[in-house]
């Protein structure tokens, strides 16, 4: 999932200041899982505006509410009386969310609420490690399932460089050396031959280094929508 | 008494959540020595008396809830 963690309350008060009305739009999937941007959290970011604001001597109108989905139009189309009536849209969606509400609304001024950080997963309660670069190229089938672009600081595809001691990232101790984790995966496997077969550079094109990507699917478009495209 | 809870480490989790209300309450402007959390046992009437009268000596010193007092404005926030 998207993983985000909220800005802090300071930067909020200095992305609304020039709002009289402001929504603050929490989303209820991947921000709802990572306690981010979900319905509990929306509230509680509304009613620490609508204090701090008081306090300031400037108080602000702060409603919230929460759609399934802020990356997707038809959950965008269900709130849109409430967005058009506001200054300003406090979106605690991640960036495709801020940016869903800035396309979909254009005369709405929206800001975020949260700094998108990763691709990844909880690996216990109240503790988010990346798995995932979306680099558009899938190597995991060659490394046992541990992804060595997301999860080696250098992102290598031949093994670990000079860095590796212990079984961690020179780094941070805290962080495991990708490589390792690769070799002691595949060791248990009995696969070890895999790494005897060298990996070429990666074509980064697919990755962000190709620029903005995109996904066109031929059989799952519409007619009318085509046109429009 | 800490770690020493009806619901096992449920009061070292609430330990942990109220530093975060704490960070939370300083960052919305209001002190955060308005709020405190104590363990303590039911058998322990005298200590709970202290802890109270401790308590409410701290607050007074802070005076009233700033937010009752902002000038043209509902005197309490709405609970939602």
């Amino acid at each position: 999932m998207i993983i985000a963690e909220q800005k802090p309350l300071s930067e909020i008060k200095e992305l609304v200041a020039s709002a009289e009305q402001v929504l603050v739009l929490g989303c209820g999937t991947c921000v709802t899982v990572c306690f981010a941007g979900g319905d509990r959290e929306a509230q509680i970011v509304a009613s620490s505006l609508r204090m701090s604001t008081k306090l300031d001597k400037q108080p602000k109108q702060v409603d919230h509410v929460t759609v399934q989905r802020q990356c997707e139009w038809e959950y965008l189309d269900q709130v849109s009386e409430q967005i058009e009536a506001v200054d300003i849209v406090l979106s605690l969606g991640c960036g495709i969310g801020v940016q869903a509400v800035a396309e979909h609304f254009p005369n709405t001024w929206v800001v975020p609420g949260l700094n998108t950080t990763f691709l990844g997963l909880p690996v216990e309660q109240g503790v988010w490690d990346e798995r995932c670069a979306a680099c558009g190229d899938c190597v995991l089938g060659l490394t046992g399932g541990i992804c060595p672009i997301a999860r080696c600081s250098k992102s290598l595809l031949n093994g670990p460089c000079g860095g590796s001691e212990d079984g961690h990232c020179e780094i941070s101790p805290d962080t495991p050396c990708a490589w390792q984790l690769i070799y002691d995966r595949l060791s248990s496997k009995g696969r070890l031959e895999v790494l005897m077969d060298l990996q070429p550079p990666k074509n980064w094109s697919t990755s962000r280094d190709g620029g903005p990507r995109k996904i066109v699917r031929e059989d799952l478009r519409l007619v009318d929508q085509k046109e429009e495209n | 008494m800490e770690g020493d809870c009806h619901y096992l480490e449920g009061n070292l989790n609430a330990r942990r959540r109220v530093e975060y209300i704490g960070q939370l309450l300083d960052q919305i402007g209001l002190d955060r020595q308005r709020l405190k959390m104590i363990n303590i046992s039911a058998a322990m009437g005298n200590e709970f008396a202290q802890h109270a009268v401790e308590f409410t000596n701290q607050i007074t010193e802070l005076g009233p809830n700033p937010l009752t007092h902002v000038q043209g404005e509902d005197s309490k926030e709405k609970t939602r």
